[in-house]
């Protein structure tokens, strides 16, 4: 009994010992070298290495992609073994990483983040984030454009080489052709299909992701335009009284919503499950091809088709980073660099695998990697490449998010 | 001196995460919610968080639907529970089958499953376009699915109460179950000699010796629905919501200014369930709940 007790006590000291041990791979000096040594030798440090993506997990598309096409490939091609974290929301991730900062955890769980604009203000104006590596990675170095206006910053923020380009985004309209033949074409044309359909339309209740996005594109459109928006929220006299129309514009929405407005879905999942079983009759999402490839598999009725306003819709980059606690941050580079190949951009175009915009430029891809881009199906649900190209605006800067996301709650949800 | 501190000595690994986990996060929350957070570089107490909250009709009005759908959810379990055990009860003593545990399997059934499983169960059985709506609408009893009644995502919180009361039912009636079956058979046929029909006997005597567990069983179910998340977040409607889903989207709304407030609703949930905690400690003390009755 007496040896049952010390070997319990044991065991229990030993593991929490283990949580407080360093890593000896995570040491300062290591990590500085990184950034200097040229890629063989970063390779050569990050075979046999462990790396633990930290992202998003809310779509079967995605998680399947990364589990079944890049993972498999990281292992084969440079012995890197790619774990994948899935998370409710990024959120999640940059508070797990300010916990860690808090309790100085020098070596810490992930080692790849995926993380929006928003999140990476925060990340960035925390320290949370490792340093300036993304010009060390050669795909990035062959591919990228990267003086492009959407690449050097994310949401306003420059990026600073902080975060790495995984794929470009914009937002869609989904709607089936069934039910209505002529989509709107403007917020106020949206405005008349909604009072026209009642109950036949919502949206995400903010802070979701694609709901606050759709919000935007209201605030865009009912206050004149998003160049005003470029600028910071503390620049902007009377921030309050220009968002009135944006309030009045969605209250005035909210009657003829789903379920009267009484409540909005909380999550994207919510409302797109609401829209395969037709009980509305529009969904929206930040990914062009989600559309086609929730047809693919059944979920959406074959007549869904995608639809974008005249006045253009947001687009934007989506990043991976390596935050400053990474254990594996050569491995990290290695699986980034992999991520950001024509042939792994090309594969994540395909709706059959997730149906996600390249962050490359076409223009700086051989001829063959051209055309294999340009083969892939997009589906009958996806608009082309070129009418996406021709409907893009910016994004605004993020800390405009966060005012919107809480004076929606105060100005629409509690009214 | 070992054989008296053996069983606590036992204890201790056990006891060490929880005090170190448990007790370190709250106290950390704790800490957070009087704005001391040297992650963002405040390092000074201060009540604002707290005055804020007490000051927005949010918390108030998330408060008043918190304690209704807990107390609603509450009472139907145990209204539910009690059914459920003394009707096992009854069967058990009138007949001596083994059909009766069939049935005690089945009442069993909803212990197993998840919250948030069961929330999510509730949603497509019960949401307007959901798999008993559809059933109705093509056997022709309603027209068109938006004429099935809203039970999920209603502002009164009937899906909440009764995902709960579903859930937290057999969970009443496993409390009870034990004390019911010390009655003994005896009992049963003196009541009967003396008149007493079946509903006499569950007033005169099953009743009274039920009810100090009862009371117990559901003062625990409703300290547990007062701050469970999953369900009113899958079920709930987007304002008001209960306090833990409040402090959750304060939590998660992105500015890290709003932290010490989303911590303090935690503060303010956990005193609200300690002092209840208080309250069933002080009642089951009181009854002798826990010392048989020989």
């Amino acid at each position: 009994m007496k040896n049952y007790l010390v070997v319990t006590s044991g065991i229990l000291a030993l593991s929490l010992a283990a949580c407080a041990q360093q890593d000896p791979t995570s040491n300062a000096e290591d990590a500085d070298n990184l950034l200097v040594d040229d890629w063989q030798q970063v390779s050569e440090l990050a075979a046999g290495q462990k790396v633990n993506i930290y992202m998003w997990g809310g779509s079967e598309n995605i998680n399947r992609y990364l589990d079944e096409w890049v993972a498999p490939r990281l292992k084969e091609d440079h012995n890197v073994e790619l774990n994948r974290v899935p998370m409710s929301d990024s959120q999640d991730i940059i508070n797990q990483l300010l916990d860690e900062k808090s309790a100085a955890k020098t070596a810490g769980s992930m080692d790849i983040i995926w993380i929006n604009g928003e999140n990476f203000k925060t990340a960035k104006d925390n320290d949370l984030l490792w340093q300036e590596f993304s010009g060390q990675l050669p795909n990035f170095n062959d591919y990228v454009d990267q003086n492009a206006p959407d690449i050097a910053s994310d949401f306003g923020e420059p990026v600073e080489g902080l975060e790495a380009p995984w794929g470009k985004a914009q937002f869609v309209f989904v709607h089936d052709k069934n039910k209505s033949e002529n989509p709107p074409k403007s917020m106020e044309e949206l405005a008349q299909w909604v009072e026209a359909n009642p109950g036949q339309f919502t949206y995400p209740a903010l802070p979701d992701f694609t709901g606050s996005a759709f919000v935007r594109h209201v605030l865009y459109e009912t206050t004149g335009g998003y160049e005003q928006y470029q600028k910071p929220a503390a620049d902007i006299d009377d921030l309050a009284t220009q968002l009135e129309p944006m309030w009045d514009y969605l209250n005035a929405l909210e009657p003829y919503l789903w379920r009267e407005g009484e409540t909005y879905p909380e999550s994207l999942v919510k409302q797109d499950q609401l829209f395969a079983t037709g009980e509305i009759g529009m969904t929206m999402s930040y990914d062009p091809i989600l559309a086609a490839s929730e047809v693919l598999k059944g979920r959406f009725p074959e007549s869904t088709r995608t639809f974008v306003l005249d006045a253009g819709t947001l687009a934007n980059t989506h990043f991976l980073s390596i935050p400053f606690n990474s254990s594996a941050k050569a491995g990290a580079m290695v699986a980034i660099n992999e991520m950001m190949s024509p042939e792994a951009q090309t594969a994540k175009l395909s709706p059959e695998n997730w149906g996600n915009l390249t962050a490359l430029d076409l223009d700086k891809l051989s001829a063959e990697q051209q055309q294999a881009m340009n083969d892939v199906e997009l589906g009958a649900a996806t608009l082309s490449l070129d009418e996406l190209e021709e409907h893009q605006i910016p994004e605004l800067s993020a800390d405009y998010i966060e005012i919107i996301e809480k004076g929606w709650m105060e100005n629409v949800a509690k009214e | 001196m070992w054989q008296k501190n053996k069983p606590y000595l036992l204890l201790l690994p056990a006891i060490s995460v929880i005090v170190l986990l448990f007790f370190g996060g709250l106290f950390d929350g704790l800490l957070k919610s009087f704005g001391y957070f040297p992650a963002i570089g405040e390092t000074r107490f201060t009540l604002t968080a707290y005055t804020a909250l007490l000051r927005s009709s949010e918390f108030w009005e998330s408060l008043e639907l918190t304690l209704r759908v807990a107390m609603l959810s509450s009472l139907l379990a145990a209204i539910l529970g009690a059914g459920i055990a003394i009707s096992l009860f009854m069967l058990n003593k009138s007949a001596n089958s083994g059909g009766t545990q069939i049935w005690h399997r089945l009442f069993q059934l909803p212990l197993t499953i998840p919250h948030l499983v069961g929330g999510y169960i509730i949603v497509l059985l019960f949401m307007q376009s959901g798999f008993i709506s559809r059933i109705f609408a093509n056997l022709g009893m309603i027209d068109a699915i938006t004429e099935f009644p809203v039970l999920v995502n209603d502002s009164f919180g009937w899906g909440i109460i009764l995902t709960y009361a579903w859930k937290e039912a057999p969970f009443v009636s496993l409390l009870i179950y034990p004390v019911l079956s010390r009655i003994h058979r005896s009992w049963r046929d003196v009541a009967r000699v003396f008149g007493a029909s079946n509903w006499n006997f569950i007033r005169e005597i099953v009743l009274p010796v039920i009810l100090p567990a009862w009371t117990i069983a559901t003062f625990i179910v409703f300290v547990f629905t007062f701050s469970a998340f999953e369900v009113p977040f899958l079920i709930g409607v987007t304002y008001p919501t209960v306090l833990p889903v409040y402090s959750y989207q304060l939590y998660t709304s992105g500015t890290l200014a709003d932290r010490p407030e989303a911590l303090a609703v935690n503060i303010v949930l956990a005193v609200l369930t300690v002092l209840l905690g208080l309250v069933v400690y002080y009642f089951s003390k009181r009854w002798n709940v826990l010392k048989g009755w020989d």
